[in-house]
């Protein structure tokens, strides 16, 4: 999506030949100068070809093997809160109500987690920045070690307005944004939506969230219905997190080295990448 | 032709209660040595053996979506707290994960935990011990005025009965 035109118009930027355009507006001729001869045109092939092969399957990789049904259900993933809790966009994804308690679909939950995962797997298989986010204080350190388990970052803690929105003054000019934010809880306390969901549509980050009943999933990318209160649902989510992004890593490090592409970390070629276009 | 299934679906259902029910209320009775099933019941037994062999062939990973008994909808249908029916007053055991002086945070497999309060002379209740507890609600919601939403506490209600076998000072996993 945004993520992929992205890269794929860096590297374009990166590894482009030499050309000359000239558009007749105005009188003006405009040219752009040649830009800087690929060291390697070989390695950029290799590359685009590393990056392109795991687009041409489904479920390159495999995540619908991490989970089944029964473990969804035995983690409590179904139970939702009260009727008069119930948010109006998330009866879709509500199997039915039992005695005054929502009850979360699960077959649905199934492709939304899968859906979810895939995504995730990508984003980390092409070097992106993570960010795990979850205001619940009983499962802050939770999401924290989980974060730290898989190389990637986590923000438990009170959100600044203008973490992202306002990220070039806040933290100095030219600093990179996360490139996925994964929500383990979408609310900041039960009244209101947490501002991390608000602020990365903004700013055109996708989001992955863990919706429950009493959830508002409308801005979410790739929500996922599922209870998010209990201890034993939360472990499960943030192990299928932390399992689908070592793998997307452990590929690519695994397909760098059938290609015999030098294991220069290419996190920092994408990041030289970023301020060449900035 | 679609009548004949019907029935024969049926009759499978009621069949295949039977002939396990039987078994399973005689095998303290006769041991070892089953009573001998013969006609329809052993020949759908047999088919049911193939058919789940094929399907576990063929199917591999994706057994779940093919066997009935492991949808959600199962799944859901035979699950204790289903099968519990309303919560208030059922008698349900719970487990000790956490004490704060004299609270204790017990979880009996609902969406919350509940809170209570150590009863006088219990110092054996450690995190880990097992108690007996009786529910009043499983999630404490209440619709204030002037709200467009219930306001959840994020815990459930219940009251203390015991530790699960009267053996205070015996710790269970």
């Amino acid at each position: 999506m945004a993520v992929r035109a992205l890269t794929r118009g860096l590297l374009g930027f990166r590894y482009s030949r030499a050309a000359t355009v000239a558009s007749p507006c105005g009188g003006h001729h405009y040219v752009t100068a040649p830009s800087a001869k690929p060291p390697q045109p070989q390695a950029g092939d290799v590359t685009e070809k590393i990056l392109n092969q795991p687009l041409e399957k489904a479920d390159f990789f495999r995540v619908a093997e991490l989970f089944s049904l029964k473990d969804l259900f035995d983690a409590r993933v179904h139970l939702g809160h009260k009727k008069g809790c119930r948010h109006r966009l998330m009866e879709p994804y509500l199997y039915g109500c039992r005695l005054d308690h929502d009850i979360i679909n699960l077959d649905q939950t199934m492709e939304h987690l899968q859906l979810a995962l895939n995504f995730t797997a990508h984003i980390a298989y092409r070097g992106g920045i993570i960010l795990f986010v979850s205001r619940r204080r009983q499962f802050g350190h939770l999401v924290e070690t989980t974060a730290k388990d898989c190389g990637e970052y986590a923000h438990t803690r009170y959100w600044q307005g203008g973490l992202l929105t306002n990220a070039n003054i806040q933290y100095g000019p030219g600093v990179r944004l996360p490139d996925l934010i994964i929500f383990l809880s979408t609310l900041n306390n039960v009244f209101q939506q947490h501002v991390g969901i608000r602020d990365a549509a903004k700013m055109n980050i996708p989001t992955v969230g863990v919706v429950d009943s009493n959830c508002n999933p409308s801005l979410v990318t790739y929500p996922v219905p599922g209870n998010d209160d209990t201890p034993a649902a939360v472990e499960l989510y943030c192990r299928l997190f932390k399992m689908t992004i070592n793998r997307a890593k452990d590929r690519r490090k695994q397909m760098e080295l059938i290609h015999d592409v030098p294991s220069s970390s290419w996190k920092t070629d994408f990041n030289e990448a970023t301020k060449n276009f900035h | 032709m679609a009548a004949l299934c019907r029935v024969v679906s049926g009759l499978r259902y009621r069949v295949r209660l039977s002939p396990r029910f039987l078994r399973n209320s005689f095998s303290s009775d006769s041991g070892p040595a089953e009573s001998p099933i013969s006609g329809f019941s052993a020949a759908f037994d047999h088919q049911e053996v193939l058919r789940r062999e094929t399907q576990s062939n063929a199917a591999g990973p994706k057994a779940s979506s093919l066997d009935p008994e492991l949808s959600f909808a199962a799944l859901l249908r035979r699950s204790p707290l289903i099968q519990m029916g309303p919560a208030k007053d059922a008698v349900v055991v719970g487990r000790v994960f956490r004490v704060v002086r004299d609270d204790l945070y017990i979880d009996f497999g609902g969406k919350f935990h509940c809170v209570c309060q150590r009863p006088a002379g219990a110092d054996g209740l450690q995190p880990g011990s097992r108690v007996r507890l009786r529910l009043q609600d499983m999630e404490l919601t209440a619709r204030f005025l002037g709200a467009s939403t219930d306001t959840t506490l994020l815990e459930a209600q219940a009251v203390l009965l015991g530790p699960l076998d009267g053996r205070e000072h015996q710790i269970r996993d």
